[in-house]
């Protein structure tokens, strides 16, 4: 799973494409624009995305919609959160350390 | 879609001693962990493209168990540099990630701007975990499964 999300979003091309789904679900047509490459480029990007789960696919007449699916997301935000709480408990070991430091030069200064 | 992380910390402190805890030997052995692991600084130079090297030392019973899981030393040497160094307003720290086997080496920033407002002083921590270059290397080399091992090294490396 993190593997495909790692690769499809190493791409600049496709983090394009998932900027312009972000206004909701589109025709391939309408992201050519936007990604500014040929549409045989984009339905190949939007081929990896869709299986590294990023992006759906319906059909609708003779139109196929792409949107985007939020558990990549979300999964990516856990990881995420997960690397900032490793940091958070790093900064409280700053804070102990800091005021340890503190202390010892208080009892310095009262030291007679 | 490189994501930032940005930590704010405000602490009872002058400035000079948040300073002292990131640009002295003394000082950064006193905090920089993670938990269980103890740090040795070998080098620090405290000035902008100096050189910060040091040992982190399994110390906690469960780190040492976890280490040894892994077959990984218990001992493990990291390599950083400063980047930028403005006394009591803003340094980087460029950490070297070169322990992944199989992975190209690349470099993670940690970037700490300090402000002080009264008695207090306030520490804005930005980091960049994940350029998509890294995205790259951590995909090629198949740490997808591994993600638990991925972070524990992170949080000794940067």
């Amino acid at each position: 799973m993190y593997i495909d999300s790692f690769q499809a979003l190493a791409d600049p091309t496709r983090r394009r494409i998932i900027e312009a789904l972000q206004h909701g679900e589109q025709p391939v047509g309408e992201l050519v624009g936007q990604a500014g490459i040929r549409q045989s480029g984009v339905s190949r990007h939007l081929r990896i995305l869709s299986a590294a789960g990023f992006v759906s696919m319906r059909t609708a007449g003779q139109r196929h919609l792409y949107a985007l699916r939020p558990e990549p997301f979300r999964e990516l935000d856990a990881w995420l959160a997960h690397y900032r709480s490793l940091w958070d408990a790093r900064l409280d070991r700053f804070g102990a350390a800091l005021e340890k430091r503190q202390r010892r030069s208080a009892g310095r200064r009262s030291r007679p | 879609m490189s994501q930032k992380i940005v930590i704010e910390r405000s602490y009872r402190a002058q400035l000079a001693e948040l300073w002292d805890l990131w640009t002295t030997k003394e000082g950064f052995e006193s905090w920089w962990g993670p938990e269980g692991f103890r740090v040795e600084v070998r080098t620090l130079e405290a000035r902008a493209g100096g050189r910060l090297e040091y040992t982190m030392i399994a110390e906690g019973a469960a780190q040492i168990a976890a280490m040894k899981h892994m077959g990984q030393p218990l001992a493990q040497a990291a390599r950083a540099r400063f980047g930028e160094l403005r006394k009591d307003e803003r340094l980087t720290l460029i950490c070297l990630i070169d322990f992944f086997p199989g992975v190209e080496p690349y470099e993670t920033t940690v970037a700490v701007d300090f402000r002080s407002a009264g008695a207090s002083s306030t520490m804005v921590i930005t980091l960049e975990p994940m350029h998509s270059e890294q995205f790259t290397h951590m995909a090629r080399a198949g740490w997808a499964s591994q993600l638990g091992k991925l972070d524990r090294r992170f949080a000794q490396s940067t």
